[in-house]
């Protein structure tokens, strides 16, 4: 209890001291060192955020955050409600832009390129980036239309009348590819015989999935995955958790997650953000959940906050 | 705290006593009087009726009471229903007994019913203050409050105002003075209203609630049992117009005494205090819902009577196209009863029933119509109408004819066929991922949709370039012999399925199997190449033969014939197979089947619209006009006929009406709202639009109408025209488009439009693919409505249309269309013209006094209720529709 009044106090002064651009905070006034979120790692750097702020009218969601993802792996994001790890999250694929009240400050690298550029193409980036909701949200079409959607929409499959009459039908290739993605996404067995049935007939776990089928089918290179498991029960977790694990031999991926079980299971780094907005700690998921260099991280972690 | 609040009360009572069973029947009393009442302000029991002139129709009312009870009650006694409401039980036994009685003395005594009304209403108010006193002296087992309470105590008091203004008044006279020169009928009202709050409110709630309905129920008694207010009375105060007569104000008098007398029972009855309370609002609450659903069954049953005499002049179909109007209904019957099979809902014999009986009713006039055809005899019922002719009404015969006629009208089987297509291919799935996959397909799949383009393009060409350019003769030599390529292939395609699946290696069930993906490319084929064929028969004007046999329609019946013995093989294979996939691919390769059958008949009727030449097998005609006749709605007026025709001219124009408003106000609505709700900002100027549509919305009719005649029909020539009346609807329509597909469009959830950014898609596409389907629903409901409440506007189109009584011509919209080789290019001179609408025609005939026909008015009438409601009617199913499609249920 006295934890919990003692980091409200403190909370209050820091958000008076915030201007100063001094860090502290928590109940230990602990000082965010840089060594705890300069995390290193052998290989490229998919992902590359620097000094990454966020404004929501005036309430500053993320503070300075860095921090590289590596290729082909998944990091686990982790940390209280209200901490900004969605908000940073949503940051990665530019769907910030879509608040009126949010404004995006500091610089985050797809590639090496920066996405935050003026000139950039959101269409291709979400193609790159694509993303999973925390609630299942396929839309009210048949479970093949959901697959193609995107594919469709950016013509890359062309159906219908005109393209049947010109020769340009890919409906071949459509059925190939919502078989294709369905398969990555381990729900091929359950739908296979029947495609053009309403999506909102799938069960809760099935709609998840086939959320993630959705997000294949368009090719990305990272998935950002909002707490997908989280409206979900503990069998249609598992398999959720089962398939993140298989997609990260293709793909990147960066979850975020209120469950540190899920987290420690899947994960091959985490990053811990606590209330503020602060990126605390960033390292293997094992070097965290074992030794993290924090005490806020640590008792976070064993459950003493948040 | 009275004792009543330490008297312990049952939980469960297994019988009612006395006390209840005397107030249930009060209530029953109530409810006839009431629903006589209701038949006598309508006119249909005459107030000064006596004797069996009474007797008879109470009688009435009580056989069918007697039989309504008698049945539920012998059910529920044979355990077939269970009626287990005590009140439910004793109020029928009431409503019989006081029917019963009501009889009985009509007969006996030669009362009026002005008179019954009177004793009615005192047998009321006796029980009303029999129960109160016995709840007062704890005879009865009750819960009283202390007090009625102040709003009871209100309500009384203004009714007891009233009350003593006006018996006071008529009793002492409004001239004389009290001293002081205080008028008496003032001192006796004010008397009067305080006396009844002072009764209602300060004796404990059995009293306070009894004594004042029951002083108000017995005082209306009175007056009326004694004639003071009966049969032949009237007053005619000086100081209004008009005045009040003993037929309007007898039965106001004992639908309100009822009222308050019913309220009052079903408040002691459920033993007052909060239940008797509940109880009470209930009675009231229910009474009122039930006079709003009397008050539209009566207006529909008005003019229904009123008019479906001569709406239904004449009117004739043949039994051939009988059927041919049956087999969508047939097949919409069908899926009704199917629909909840296997399911908990169905374990019950009266929902089985409901479920069977259109289906049952569509075999029954099956069987009529095969009947008539069979025995070559018409079937008529016959009836009168009147029709006004020089002043005076005269009676024609008339009936309503099933004939064994074999002509069936081409625009009969484009609907029907067209209908049933439509609906197979709803229900037909998908053949993909079955079967082989083979070069050869993916060849015909390539190649169909250029042989379709080719045919058309050629058919274009030949348009274009006259039928014999230059002394070719090119329609006869290339358009035959396109359209006669294309209706073969056409039938070589519907044959090759059946033949695939009717021979070759293997069961019938492999053969099923393998043929399923032949089967959709070689239908969707067929269908394709056959309306090109058709198509192309009308653009080039070739009309291939042999000798005096047209040759496509004879092909398209083939490829009918074809298609329907493929379905026909599929339904016999499921029968016999139990694998729940090869039944799957084997439903959807029958229903393919016939979609395409269905496609071709509609494709036939077609082509005898488009070559405008009959079709003649044996003694079946197939021709442009059917054996359906319908003076009323189908012919114009004939001003010199031994027959007055019908408005046929109305109902042209109110289509093209409804059809150009549509046209006009749903993309605008549709788009400003797609603009407010996905683009805008939302702030000071959108919710200036939301007021401005909001007042739109609000503006009287009539105000849209002298726009439309100051500032529409001087920029469109100056005379009355069926373009201003377009616009003018449109403009009324635009208001509520905007609003209700506002809402669908708000409602739509934020993560479908989340869903389709994270996947790179733009907003308009978001818009176009994802939230408009969406909130498709709601858009199609809002239309709906809107048409179905322009369709009936008159207010304007009196102003800008014209109104023009029988008008004998229909207004010609598609061929009003005329080309120039000079801007603007091309004009319709039929838009410029005034029309004929239903509302305006109905109009025409009031104001036309006597001289139009007052009964032509009266269907007209029907026939535009008719129209509206069935719109209504459209809207709700459209919304049912898309809301399971769309939550999946």
């Amino acid at each position: 209890m006295s934890n919990a009044v003692d980091t409200e106090r403190d909370t209050d002064t820091e958000l008076t001291e915030a201007p100063s651009g001094k860090r502290t905070t928590g109940e230990s006034d602990e000082t965010v060192e840089e060594a705890w979120t300069d995390y290193r790692f052998d290989g490229d750097a998919k992902l590359d955020v620097e000094n990454l702020d966020v404004w929501y009218g005036d309430e500053h969601a993320l503070k300075d955050v860095s921090m590289e993802i590596p290729e082909e792996s998944v990091t686990a994001l982790i940390g209280p409600s209200g901490c900004g790890k969605s908000t940073y999250l949503r940051c990665l694929n530019r769907m910030n832009d879509r608040i009126k009240s949010a404004r995006v400050e500091g610089s985050v690298k797809l590639d090496d390129t920066e996405i935050y550029d003026p000139n950039a193409n959101l269409v291709e980036l979400r193609k790159r980036v694509g993303m999973v909701f925390q609630s299942p949200n396929p839309f009210p079409k048949s479970i093949r239309e959901n697959v193609s959607y995107g594919p469709r929409k950016h013509g890359d499959i062309e159906k219908g009348l005109l393209a049947r009459l010109f020769g340009r039908d890919d409906t071949e290739e459509e059925y190939d590819l919502v078989e294709q993605s369905l398969k990555q996404a381990a729900l091929w067995e359950e739908v296979s015989d029947r495609l053009e049935d309403n999506a909102l007939g799938l069960s809760g776990g099935q709609q998840q999935r086939l959320c993630i089928a959705r997000c294949l089918a368009v090719g990305p290179e990272v998935i950002l995955m909002d707490e997908p498991a989280s409206a979900l029960d503990p069998i249609a977790t598992s398999k959720i958790e089962d398939l993140v694990e298989d997609l990260a031999e293709d793909y990147t991926v960066v979850i975020v997650t209120h469950n540190m079980q899920q987290a420690a299971r899947i994960s091959d780094q985490t990053a811990v953000f606590l209330t503020g907005g602060e990126l605390v700690e960033y390292d293997d998921t094992d070097k965290i959940f074992e030794n993290p260099e924090s005490q806020r991280v640590e008792d976070y972690i064993t459950g003493k906050f948040g | 705290m009275s004792e009543a609040y330490v008297r312990e009360t049952t939980l469960v009572t297994d019988d009612s006593d006395y006390f209840e069973r005397v107030l249930d029947g009060t209530v029953g009393l109530s409810l006839v009087s009431f629903v006589v009442g209701i038949a006598a302000l309508a006119d249909v029991i005459a107030l000064g009726a006596t004797g069996s002139e009474l007797g008879r129709p109470l009688l009435t009312l009580a056989v069918a009471a007697v039989g309504g009870v008698g049945v539920v009650a012998i059910c529920d006694r044979l355990g077939l229903v269970s009626i287990t409401s005590q009140r439910a039980t004793n109020a029928a036994t009431g409503v019989v007994v006081s029917l019963l009685a009501l009889t009985a003395l009509a007969f006996a005594a030669e009362m009026t019913l002005a008179r019954l009304f009177g004793i009615t209403l005192l047998v009321q108010a006796v029980a009303v203050v029999s129960a109160g006193a016995a709840s007062r002296f704890d005879v009865a087992d009750t819960t009283p409050d202390p007090s009625a309470g102040l709003l009871a105590g209100l309500a009384f008091g203004a009714i007891g105002l009233i009350f003593g203004a006006a018996i006071g008044g008529s009793l002492v006279g409004f001239d004389s003075t009290l001293l002081a020169g205080v008028p008496t009928w003032v001192v006796v009202t004010l008397a009067s209203g305080v006396g009844m709050t002072v009764v209602t409110v300060l004796p404990r709630e059995d009293i306070g609630s009894t004594l004042p309905a029951a002083l108000i129920v017995g005082a209306l008694g009175v007056t009326v049992t004694t004639a003071a207010v009966g049969v032949g009375w009237q007053w005619n105060p000086e100081t209004i117009d008009g005045g009040f007569t003993g037929g309007v104000v007898v039965p106001l008098f004992v639908l309100f005494g009822s009222m308050v007398a019913g309220w009052a029972a079903s408040k002691a009855r459920a033993g007052f205090g909060a239940r008797g309370r509940q109880l009470g609002a209930f009675y009231v609450v229910n009474v009122n819902a039930a006079l709003i659903v009397t008050v539209m069954i009566t207006i529909v049953v008005f003019v229904a009577v009123k008019g479906i005499g001569y709406a239904f002049h004449g009117f004739a179909i043949g039994a051939l196209s009988g059927l041919v109007v049956l087999a969508p209904l047939f097949v919409l019957a069908l899926q009704w009863a199917r629909g909840p099979a296997g399911t908990a809902r169905w374990n019950s014999t009266v929902r089985q029933l409901v479920r069977v009986t259109p289906l049952a009713a569509v075999g029954a006039l099956a069987a009529v119509l095969l009947g008539v055809l069979a025995t070559g005899r018409t079937l008529d019922y016959p009836f009168t109408y009147t029709v006004q002719v020089n002043r005076e009404p005269v009676v024609l015969d008339t009936s309503l004819a099933i004939t064994p006629a074999l002509e069936i009208g081409n625009l009969l089987l484009i609907i029907s066929g067209g209908f049933l297509a439509v609906y197979f291919l709803r229900k037909y799935g998908t053949l993909r991922n079955v079967g082989n996959k083979s070069d050869r397909l993916v060849t015909v799949r390539r190649l169909v949709p250029r042989a379709i383009g080719g045919l058309l393009l050629a058919g274009v060409i030949i348009a274009i370039l006259g039928r014999s350019p230059a002394g070719i003769p090119l329609s006869e030599t290339v358009g035959s012999g396109l359209v006669l390529a294309g209706a073969l292939a056409a039938v070589a395609f519907t044959v090759s399925p059946l033949a695939a699946v009717g021979f070759g290696d293997g069961t019938r069930r492999e053969r099923a199997e393998q043929a399923a993906r032949v089967v959709s490319v070689s239908l969707f084929s067929a269908l394709g190449l056959l309306t090109t064929a058709v198509l192309l028969e009308s653009l080039s004007g070739a009309n291939p033969s042999l000798g005096p046999v047209n040759i496509v329609p004879v092909l398209a019946l083939v490829a009918t014939a074809a298609a329907g013995c493929f379905a026909l093989i599929c339904a016999l294979t499921l029968r016999k197979t139990d694998d729940a996939n090869l039944r799957r691919i084997l439903r959807n390769e029958g229903t393919l089947g016939l979609a395409a059958a269905s496609g071709f008949v509609a494709l036939f009727g077609l082509h005898i619209a488009l070559t405008q030449a009959a079709y003649i097998a044996g003694p079946v005609r197939i021709g442009l006009t059917g054996s359906l006749s319908w003076p009323m709605a189908l012919e114009a007026y004939k001003p010199l006929g031994p027959q007055p025709g019908g408005i046929w001219p109305a109902v042209v124009g109110t289509i093209w009406l409804v059809t150009g408003a549509s046209a006009f106000a749903v993309p605008l609505g549709v788009g400003a709202a797609i603009f407010l709700t996905e683009y805008a900002e939302q702030g000071r100027a959108t919710a200036l639009v939301e007021i401005a549509t909001n007042a739109l919305w609000s503006t009287p009719s009539v105000v849209f109408g002298l726009f439309g005649a100051a500032f529409i029909l001087p920029r469109l020539g100056g005379d009355e025209s069926l373009l201003a009346g377009m616009l003018v609807l449109g403009f009324m329509l635009l208001p509520l488009v905007l609003i209700t597909s506002r809402e669908a469009i708000k409602s739509v959830p934020d993560e479908y439009r989340d869903a389709s950014a994270a996947l790179g898609v733009s907003r308009w596409e978001t818009i176009r693919s994802v939230v408009l389907p969406a909130a498709m629903p709601g858009v199609v409901t809002g239309v709906i409505l809107g048409v179905g409440r322009i369709a009936g506007e008159t207010a304007p189109l009196i102003l800008v249309l014209g109104s023009t009584l029988n008008s004998t011509r229909a207004i010609d919209v598609i061929g009003g269309f005329r080309f120039l080789n000079q801007p603007p290019f091309i004009i319709n001179d039929a838009l410029t013209q005034a029309s004929a609408a239903l509302p305006t025609q109905v109009w025409a005939v009031i104001s036309a006094g006597v001289s139009g026909s007052p009964s032509m008015g009266w269907a007209s009438a029907f026939l535009l209720l008719t129209v509206v409601l069935g719109f209504y009617a459209v809207g709700i199913v459209t919304r049912t529709y898309f809301r399971r499609k769309l939550n999946y249920e």
